[in-house]
């Protein structure tokens, strides 16, 4: 499992960063005291426990509690009524004519979503009470079938909004049909790209307890509510003052508690109601059918013109979005196709009509790639047909496409604009790694001798990361809040014997290592050892501007803050140097935890005699200096302008971007329609690496779970609206068996726009694994005719395949 | 008029004597509690993580007389007179980590940490079966519990250096490399 | 998602466990390694009155042999059966199939009796027990009685099991020392149920034609499925590629099973003469084996 590294720029010769250190996160994790948030008891704290909706679309005629509140135990029944007579909906980003709240008022819109809440002494009790209540559900028709719900004459989810399309736009960037008029083909495919989730191994959860001085505090694990707490406080009709936000490290998230807004407000009106502390924490079916958000569910008409060479001219996207139910999170997803809308290629004239249709499923929201890795599907799956038409080697024709090292920064179609980047430099890197024509000759031996089947697969990704607020809206003609702002902050303290606190302004931990980042930063700035650095985090009512973790933002992002509150620290340290060596400023350095002379290091002073006289001889120190080692810095996003008011210019939202090409053999049995790996190589470039481990470990983790969106996982709901996916014995996330091994390298292209170059790279491999492996299934079974157009592929569908494949051959 | 056989038996409460961690503990219980619930609630072994509830995810995975198994798939009165092993029987000290652990930590066969508990004490339970795995192995023996975060690999390579770091431990000897990366593991 | 109360009753004897499966009857469920009945009681999908725990009665935990059978007390964890010497040697099927049970930490705790009772159509243990022809031995209010696999399934998750009855033990008639298996089963993960399955038992004559055959299919029905058809199809036959295939296809009229999310009925029906195939080809690949060994 070797990691190379090929740096295309030489090496900065850091000290810390880019090592292969130990996370200071690990030691804790690893006896078991991770801090989450079902860990969390408070003095008399209850325990709610959902009813979710058995039926997909019904009017709530009532909700009968009164065998329910019989129950020993039980203090206390909270429905839909309750929260519209005593709530305001939900955050929201979409259209303001889709309301949604916790607990479903007046209808249910679809399968699991909850209608009431029961709050008992314990979570048994909960529960037991939940099947005491009775509810009187009148049957709307089922809206399954995105095409058939903009049907006019279909039911409609939310009579208020008045159509089941709940956002639809074509966005032309250059001129498609001119393009294609110069193309010597077009290649064009339907696909289908289906539901699932980010679904980490911890759920959603809160704890809410109603304060003495009126202050309501939600310990929850969602990541980003230092960004938001205002909005959760104004759903809840308290002062923004009057609700505290507490960190709770979350067990994963990829997506799915970005801002889990469900469970910390349930749970703070729960609270309220009952005066009392109060746990929710989601159990697993909960999450499957309820949870914030699944992730994108996409149909697509494409089409992609190319000229003979393979040189691709443009591109024309049909998405269908099967939305769900609400739209809390607007169209953030498409977004984020947008932010690479041309990948890694050439091409000027793009196309894109999107239509986010209203059904009676859960929202949508963000999951590892935001949609950006449903669009590179789609791309390289285009890029992979015409390749194939043309004879060419996948390999040959992206190359023949690249953007090339010396174009950057490069603008892209749309507006957004790509830092830096060498895609040559990365392909050649994974091709040194592994011998494709071996393997070619291989799978036609395997082939002809002994009737085995397997394919090899070449795709690329970009991997946008560091997103910028505009994105929240710039799809939007008429945003009701079109904020620019995205900050992160940081607050460093050297203690009175030069020992180091960080203070993060977000709830940031959820797997990534925020932590490490941070120490390895102070490590780098002053010397220090990563580890002995203790870390905290802010709770909203301590929090300078934060917005936490996502879009592969939060290492480049804390990297700024931390090195901006670094530099303010040490100017402060060398100018008590300078006082007290009697020394110019400019002829001092920090090196190693020291301040000393350029030139006579013996003359220095550690940092614990410089704390010491900053916290303890005021008259020792410069003139109208302050008592004290402590600095903030907020750290703004490096590089984002607004979108023109037409949106024929998207503006820069999403400019750090990271590159990488995966290649994978696999065999497939054409009987069972089952797969196995025989190799895979998987080469990333994120910039400046922090900590190779940890970034590897981010790439295989990704990657795996682009193979359970590519294979095994799968939301599903039936023509009637019935969830089909409730337990983990039907919703299959990859375990070690179905995983390969992979092997890894990285090319460091540093950003010219981040502190030390870092680029995000936590979302690349499941932005890749998908287009990957459906070309490999391609590959392995093209004799069969085979085209994977659509996720997830099941056995069946491959063995179905095969099957009239070799009817046709038969009939021949 | 028969006497109830079943009237013996309370839907109540129970006593029950497990010893966890290597110490006996008694304790009054709900008979229909979980044995994962008992550990956490009662016991305040928080390192059970409760992923699923239903016996797929593993995260609650401890070691019953040794041998790795689903506590929310027990009731915790089914644990009397039984020994329960949780993480923190390898060490529940950030600072003194067991070796096991140690190896997680170097490898970096963690992210978030909420399979983590369940990792290592399959770990534990695969070195103690004395045996030299292959990483395609190791894959199959690690595949009932699930990890969102890591893809695995770094798993695999924490339990094949804790491996061989233990087995030089006990052997003294002969401790090379950890058995060959044969890089092949995925089965679909 | 917790269990809901219920009286919990944990006898030490098999005439206690009967008592109390007789005093409350369909009200009561019998826990055993509980990996099936505890999510489902977790989920609130099974709601008994009373629980009747049968793991500590240690009759219900042994494995012997009686001349040309050999016993195995339902209360037989199923990791027990993949190393222990008597199970190796004497009914050789059992280890094979036994390993695609879930995974470990399941079969650490699941008995054998536990997964027969609940007769799930796709688990691994009620399907060698039709093609080994197995015998449950169960016990009532007026005694023991015993019930052969290929009448213990009746439907979906039934069995023949009368509500005040226990199912004590699974008698395995001894392989022949000469007789060759194969168990094949294809999931969408590893430790998944089957999509499919099969079992198959082959003893060859000394002409190296099929002097007997068992077959039995997994999660393609209600029930576990006994092969007849592709039995006699291969009855007397030899071995062939060719043979083994052409009779695997009789398979297809027993799969009833319609699409579910995870297959569809085509599917199954292709799958189930794939199963079939490759199990009795590793059994034939035994049988030759074995009497090249002797």
């Amino acid at each position: 499992m070797a990691t190379e590294h090929a740096n295309t720029e030489e090496k900065s010769g850091y000290k810390y960063l880019g090592a292969d250190r130990k996370r200071v996160e690990d030691p804790r994790l690893l006896v078991g005291r991770g801090g989450y948030i079902a860990d969390l008891k408070l003095p008399g704290m209850l325990h709610a426990a959902i009813l979710r909706s058995p039926v997909p679309h019904a009017r709530i005629r009532s909700v009968d509690a009164t065998e329910a509140l019989k129950l020993p135990g039980v203090v206390a029944v909270v429905t839909g009524e309750d929260c519209k007579a005593k709530m305001n909906p939900c955050m929201n980003f979409g259209p303001a004519s889709i309301a949604q709240y916790p607990l479903a008022v007046d209808k249910v819109r679809y399968v699991g979503e909850a209608v009431a809440a029961v709050v008992a002494e314990s979570r048994y009790i909960a529960e037991d009470a939940v099947e005491l209540l009775e509810v009187d559900f009148e049957d709307l028709p089922p809206v399954t079938d995105p095409m058939a719900a903009m049907e006019p004459g279909s039911a409609l989810l939310h009579e208020e909004h008045g159509s089941n399309i709940g956002y639809e736009r074509t966005f032309e960037f250059g001129d498609v049909n001119a393009a294609f008029s110069q193309a010597d083909f077009v290649v064009e495919d339907t696909l289908h790209w289906g539901r699932s989730a980010g679904m980490p191994m911890e759920t959603s959860g809160a704890v809410a307890h109603p304060g003495l001085n009126g202050v309501l505090e939600i310990y929850c694990n969602s990541l980003n509510f230092s960004y938001f707490s205002f909005l959760i406080a104004s759903a809840l009709k308290l002062p923004s003052n009057k609700l505290t936000m507490k960190p709770v490290p979350a067990g994963g998230s990829f997506g799915s508690k970005f801002t889990a807004h469900k469970v910390p407000t349930l749970t703070g009106f729960l609270a309220l109601q009952v005066g009392r502390p109060v746990s929710y924490i989601e159990d697993r079916i909960d999450h499957l059918m309820n949870s914030d958000h699944h992730a994108s569910d996409r149909y697509y008409d494409a089409r992609m013109g190319f000229r003979d060479d393979g040189t691709i001219v443009g591109l024309d996207i049909d998405v269908v979005d099967d939305y769900g139910a609400y739209m809390q999170f607007g169209v953030g997803t498409h977004g984020n196709a947008f932010s690479q809308i041309v990948g890694p290629y050439r091409f000027r004239d793009v196309k894109y009509h999107v239509r986010a249709v209203l059904t009676n499923k859960c929202q949508q929201g963000a999951y590892r790639g935001f949609g950006s890795e449903v669009h590179n599907w789609v791309l390289e799956r285009l890029v992979d047909k015409a390749a194939r038409r043309l004879g060419l080697a996948p390999e040959e024709i992206r190359r023949r496409n690249f953007i090339q090292p010396d174009q950057f920064p490069y603008k892209i179609p749309g507006g957004n604009v790509y830092d830096s980047g060498n895609y040559p430099a990365v392909l050649d890197k994974a091709l040194s790694m592994i011998d494709l024509d071996k393997w070619r000759d291989e799978q036609k031996r395997l082939r002809e001798e002994e009737g085995r089947y397997i394919g090899i697969g070449l795709a690329t990704t970009q991997e946008r990361s560091v997103f910028s607020a505009t994105e929240f809206w710039a799809l939007m003609d008429n945003p009701a809040f079109p904020l620019t702002s995205s900050p992160e902050s940081a607050t460093v303290t050297i203690d009175p014997t030069g020992e180091f606190q960080l203070l993060l302004h977000c709830q940031s931990m959820w797997g990534n290592s925020p932590e490490t980042v941070g120490a390895t930063v102070l490590a780098e700035e002053f010397g220090i050892a990563p580890e002995s650095v203790n870390i905290r985090y802010a709770d909203s009512a301590h929090a300078l501007p934060g917005t936490g973790p996502g879009g592969s933002r939060y290492t480049v992002m804390l990297a700024g803050a931390v090195r901006g509150a670094a530099r303010k620290l040490q100017k402060k340290l060398i100018d008590i140097a300078a006082h007290t060596l009697e020394v110019a400023a400019e002829d001092l350095e920090l090196v190693d935890a020291r301040v000393q002379v350029k030139g006579a290091p013996e003359r220095s002073l550690t940092l614990a005699e410089l704390a010491g006289t900053a916290y303890f001889f005021a008259l020792n120190l410069p003139e109208g200096m302050t008592s004290g080692l402590e600095e903030s810095y907020t750290y703004d996003h490096p590089y984002t302008t607004l979108p023109s008011p037409d949106r024929s210019d998207l503006g820069v939202f999403y400019p750090i971007m990271g590159h990488a090409c995966h290649i994978a053999v696999l065999e497939v049995d054409p009987d069972t329609g089952i797969l196995s790996f025989l190799d895979y190589v998987a080469v990333h470039d994120a910039g400046t690496i922090v900590n190779p481990k940890s970034l590897g470990g981010h790439v295989t983790g990704g990657a795996a779970q682009g193979l359970g969106s590519t294979l095994y996982e799968e939301l599903a709901y039936d023509e009637d609206g019935q969830f089909k996916s409730s337990t983990f014995m039907d919703y299959l996330i990859p375990t070690a068996n179905e995983v390969p091994a992979f092997r890894m390298a990285h090319v460091e292209t540093p950003s010219p726009f981040t502190e030390y170059g870092i680029k995000g790279g936590g979302e690349g491999g499941r932005m890749v694994t998908p287009s990957v492996v459906s070309a490999a299934i391609d590959d392995a079974l093209r004799d069969f005719g085979m085209r994977v157009r659509e996720l997830p592929v099941k056995p069946s569908e491959i063995v179905a395949t095969v099957q009239a494949g070799r009817a046709a051959a038969g009939s021949a | 008029m028969t006497t109830s056989t079943g009237s013996k038996y309370g839907t109540g409460q129970r006593t029950v004597t497990v010893r966890v961690n290597g110490r006996d503990v008694t304790r009054e219980v709900s008979t229909r509690t979980t044995l994962a619930d008992f550990l956490r609630d009662d016991l305040d072994l928080v390192s059970v993580h409760l992923g699923c509830e239903h016996g797929v995810c593993g995260c609650c995975t401890i070691l019953l007389d040794g041998h790795s198994v689903r506590s929310c798939l027990m009731l915790a009165v089914q644990a009397d007179g039984h020994a329960v092993e949780t993480v923190e029987s390898l060490s529940g000290n950030p600072a003194e980590l067991h070796p096991i652990q140690e190896s997680f930590a170097e490898e970096q066969g963690l992210q978030c940490g909420f399979c983590t508990p369940a990792m290592v004490l399959r770990t534990k339970e695969i070195i103690e079966t004395g045996r030299e795995l292959t990483d395609a192995e190791v894959r199959h023996e690690i595949s009932g519990i699930l990890c969102r975060c890591t893809g695995y690999q770094n798993i695999v390579n924490a339990v094949q250096s804790a491996s061989a770091k233990l087995r030089c431990g006990a052997a003294g000897a002969g401790c090379g490399a950890a058995a060959t990366d044969d890089s092949t593991g995925g089965r679909h | 998602m917790k269990p809901p109360a219920f009286t919990y009753c944990d006898p030490d004897s098999v005439d206690e466990a009967v008592a109390l499966k007789n005093e409350y009857g369909i009200d009561s469920l019998v826990l055993a390694g509980g990996q099936s009945l505890l999510p489902m009681l977790n989920i609130r999908l099974a709601r008994p009155e009373a629980l009747i725990d049968i793991n500590r009665i240690s009759d219900l935990q042994k494995i012997e042999r009686w001349s040309d059978v050999l016993e195995i007390g339902a209360g037989v964890r199923q990791y027990q059966l993949e190393d222990h010497p008597l199970v190796q040697e004497l009914v050789p099927l059992l280890p094979q199939a036994v390993k695609f049970i879930g995974h470990i930490e399941n079969r650490h705790r699941g008995t054998v009796g536990g997964s027969i009772a609940h007769a799930d159509s796709a688990a691994e243990l009620p399907c060698t027990a039709v093609a080994l022809d197995a015998t449950l031995v169960v016990r009532g209010p007026s005694g023991s009685r015993t019930i052969a696999a290929r009448d213990f399934f009746q439907g979906w998750m039934t069995t023949a099991l009368e509500p005040e009855e226990v199912l004590v033990a699974v008698r395995y008639p001894v392989m022949p020392w000469t007789a060759g298996h194969g168990f094949v089963e294809v999931a969408r993960r590893e430790g998944d149920f089957a999509l499919a399955g099969a079992a198959a038992v082959v003893n060859l004559g000394e002409d190296g034609r099929i002097a007997s055959l068992a077959v039995s299919a997994a999660s393609i029905s209600d029930t576990p499925v006994r092969a007849t058809a592709v039995e006699q199809a291969l009855a007397g036959e030899l071995p062939t590629k060719e043979n083994i295939a052409r009779a695997a296809k009789e398979i297809v009229p027993s799969v009833t099973s319609g699409d579910d999310m995870h297959a569809t009925r085509a599917y199954r029906q292709h799958l189930a003469t794939v199963v079939v195939q490759r199990a009795i080809t590793a059994a034939v690949a035994r049988a030759h084996e074995r009497s090249n060994a002797q």
